[in-house]
């Protein structure tokens, strides 16, 4: 019976026009807007790959320079283009994937997309998650809004109803039929998808890193967990509007109640949650922030310890431990001990302001995710930009792991100072090719899907909620008012 | 001798249903045997479709109880549809689908099973469809042409009970006979009907059994054998104007 509802519903759509229209037009945009996004990404990719290997080819060909004088020359890191963020650019354009590690000073992203984005922009980039979160549930409203409502008024559902099928029957059997006809959609682009996605992966040089076999396995689980996320979130919507559907008055009324739920979901709920995010954990400026962490620098965290006491009251306890009355007259470098010192106090800092900031991010997505319990998909949002790697998440993670990378380069070169340059050749001392090739090539380990969706529980556990909420409202469908 | 009279097929008992301070329905009794046409006649808002919509569970009785076959249809709807076919003033089909594939889609859902597409064909031509109109999207159809199918769904349902809205109104002469031809068919094989109508004549010719409604009561009921039609309509305007 539910294979002939299903059946039935599935070849009207086909004959209808709006699904060939509408649908063929959000295929289309579905289309350009993941190949636009793959032939984007994967110039970014060589570009990030060209800039790697120039940058790393300029570090290893430095002349024979004062290890400090490098450590400000500095290396920069990129951050490698996750295979499908392509299809979800995240916070990508806006926190930016390049770095610059040098001396002293923990730098913010350089090179944001949205930084040189145009006015047309700002209104929002089409991308493959954009037109599967925007576009295809109301693509569902137009397919759904009559399904039943619509029905009520040609009268064919006082002929339906007159047969004796469950209404709970009636209702999956339209959800399949309406499925059906979105997966001749949906099913080719995630063809393609996973296509590009497993292109992408070759192209990004992963394959290179492990038995084809398991990148292989390890893409089929991205892929996977993104089909399930979206049938989840297209099965709320589908439910949603089969249910107004069947209770609306009229196809009219049914579809006005569709739309303002369809702009309240996907344009006004995200867009207040992140305003009142915003004001309810408020981050500092830019300038505001740069000028916290310049007075920490000079006065230390907590205020209270000047630089220049800071510096006598290391040079003292070191000449005290080593028993001698100068600088000059100690084992090692002073300058590059010293400069290690002020490195690590500098870091301090930087961890302490930069975790304040990125815990801010944090408590601002958590916020948002509070307006999931009326739009779900925020949480489809959140977890979208987890699965392609493009989250605050793996932002800070891979920030982290620059920021360490910039430590331990920069300890690297203090030390040499240290060891090697004389008491009197602390800037003048030079360093070799055999010092620059000792430093290795920054590599970002992003964390495994599995380790992505443990930070998203909140929204894997507000979309079960919903598709719970979907299910009861199903079983709760037992009479449907034929006139 | 005792004559055992078998149980209706259609029996309401006490029904009344209420719209606001409007009663549609006033403790209405009456029952339909196998073989039997009730025809119910009265002017607009007696209660004749709200009769039909208590069988069909559109309506729910503020009181007393509508069965098919001795089951309460507000208990046990799904079951006492089952047994039941509809047909209403203008049946409503799918006009993107063929009168076949209409066709086959009411009577799977109704039956559960899966029909012969060719006996599905068969009942189509008994109501009166040409071959080449089976395969035609009902878009296009005339409403004669929809009642057709909507008899032929009943045929392919094997219902025993008939519930008509108003099946004939708007049909022209020559289809209006037609449609009580099938009618006629029906009932041979055994079906119970209950048919709400404004046309006298064809209450008489059909039903076997005539009630008229005045404002949700059942005002009169008689054998359709047992009045001519003179007498009928002069029965019928008599309680339309008291």
């Amino acid at each position: 019976m539910l294979r002939t509802i299903a059946s039935k519903e599935y070849r009207e759509l086909l004959r209808d026009g709006r699904f060939r229209w509408a649908g063929g037009i959000v295929a289309g945009l579905l289309l350009v807007a993941g190949l636009a996004g793959f032939i984007a990404w994967r110039e970014q990719a060589a570009q990030r790959d060209a800039a790697q290997a120039t940058m790393q080819a300029t570090w290893f060909n430095q002349p024979p320079k004062n290890p400090h004088s490098a450590a400000h020359y500095g290396l920069w890191a990129f951050k490698p283009q996750m295979p499908l963020a392509f299809v979800d650019r995240g916070v990508d354009p806006y926190a930016g994937t390049a770095s610059w590690l040098e001396a002293h000073r923990m730098n913010e992203f350089r090179f944001r997309p949205a930084m040189d984005a145009t006015a047309a922009q700002r209104f929002g980039e089409w991308t493959a998650a954009g037109v599967l979160q925007q576009l295809i549930p109301l693509l569902i409203i137009l397919l759904g809004f009559s399904a039943f409502a619509g029905e009520r008024e040609r009268g064919t559902l006082r002929q339906l109803a007159s047969l004796g099928v469950p209404t709970a029957t009636l209702l999956r059997g339209k959800a399949l039929g309406v499925t059906a006809a979105l997966a001749v959609l949906c099913v080719p682009a995630a063809v393609i998808g996973a296509a590009l996605v497993t292109m992408s992966s070759g192209a990004s040089g992963l394959l290179r890193l492990g038995a084809l076999s398991t990148v292989y396995l390890a893409y089929f689980g991205v892929i996977l967990t993104v089909v399930l996320v979206v049938s989840a979130y297209f099965g709320v919507i589908l439910t949603v509007v089969l249910v107004v559907s069947a209770q609306a008055r009229s196809a009219r009324a049914a579809l006005v109640t569709l739309l303002a739920l369809w702009a309240a979901n996907g344009l006004l709920v995200p867009r207040v949650a992140a305003d009142v995010a915003q004001a309810a954990f408020p981050t500092p400026t830019a300038r505001e922030f740069q000028a916290q962490v310049q007075r920490a620098l000079a006065t230390g965290i907590d205020g209270h310890s000047p630089r220049g006491a800071r510096a006598d009251a290391l040079r003292d306890s070191v000449l005290r431990t080593n028993g001698v009355s100068s600088v000059d007259s100690l084992p090692f470098n002073y300058d590059g001990f010293a400069m290690q010192r002020g490195e690590e106090h500098a870091n301090e800092v930087y961890a302490h302001y930069f975790a304040q900031l990125w815990d801010r991010f944090g408590q601002q997505d958590r916020a948002q995710l509070v307006g999931t319990v009326v739009a779900p998909v925020i949480a489809v949002r959140f977890l979208s930009m987890g699965i392609a790697g493009t989250d605050f998440g793996q932002h800070r993670a891979f920030a982290e792991q620059a920021e360490a990378y910039r430590q331990e380069f920069n300890r690297v070169m203090n030390h040499e100072i240290r060891d090697q340059a004389r008491a009197d050749e602390s800037f003048s001392y030079q360093a070799d090719s055999t010092l620059w090739r000792s430093i290795p090539a920054f590599t970002y380990e992003a964390p495994s899907l599995g380790h992505a969706l443990a930070t998203h529980t909140v929204s894997l556990t507000a979309l079960g909620a919903w598709l719970v909420l979907a299910a009861l409202l199903v079983r709760r469908e037992r009479r449907i008012e034929v006139a | 001798m005792t004559t055992v009279t078998p149980s209706p097929l259609l029996e309401a008992r006490g029904l009344t249903k209420r719209y606001g301070d409007t009663l549609a329905l006033d403790t209405l009794n009456l029952s339909v045997g196998a073989g039997e046409v009730y025809c119910l006649l009265g002017a607009n808002g007696a209660g004749k479709s709200t009769t039909i919509n208590c069988f069909l569970d559109f309506v729910r009785p503020d009181a007393g109880s509508a069965m098919i076959g001795g089951t309460v249809a507000a208990q046990d709807p799904i079951g006492t549809k089952r047994r039941l076919a509809y047909i209403p003033e203008t049946v409503m089909l799918y006009s993107n689908l063929s009168a076949l594939e209409n066709l086959e889609y009411f009577a799977t859902l109704a039956t559960g099973g899966r029909p012969v597409r060719a006996e599905l064909a068969q009942h189509l031509r008994t109501a009166g469809l040409t071959d080449t109109q089976l395969d035609q999207r009902v878009g296009g159809f005339s409403k004669g042409m929809r009642q057709k199918v909507g008899i032929a769904i009943a045929l392919a349902k094997g219902a025993d009970v008939l519930l008509l809205d108003e099946p004939t109104s708007g049909l022209d002469p020559k289809a209006s006979n037609e449609f009580h031809r099938l009618l006629g068919l029906m009932r041979d094989r055994g079906a119970a009907v209950l048919m709400a109508t404004h046309d006298l004549f064809r209450a008489k010719e059909s039903g076997t059994r005539i009630g008229i409604m005045k404002a949700g009561r059942k005002v009169a009921e008689l054998r359709a054998d047992e009045i001519g039609h003179a007498d009928l309509e002069q029965l019928y305007l008599t309680h339309m104007h008291d």
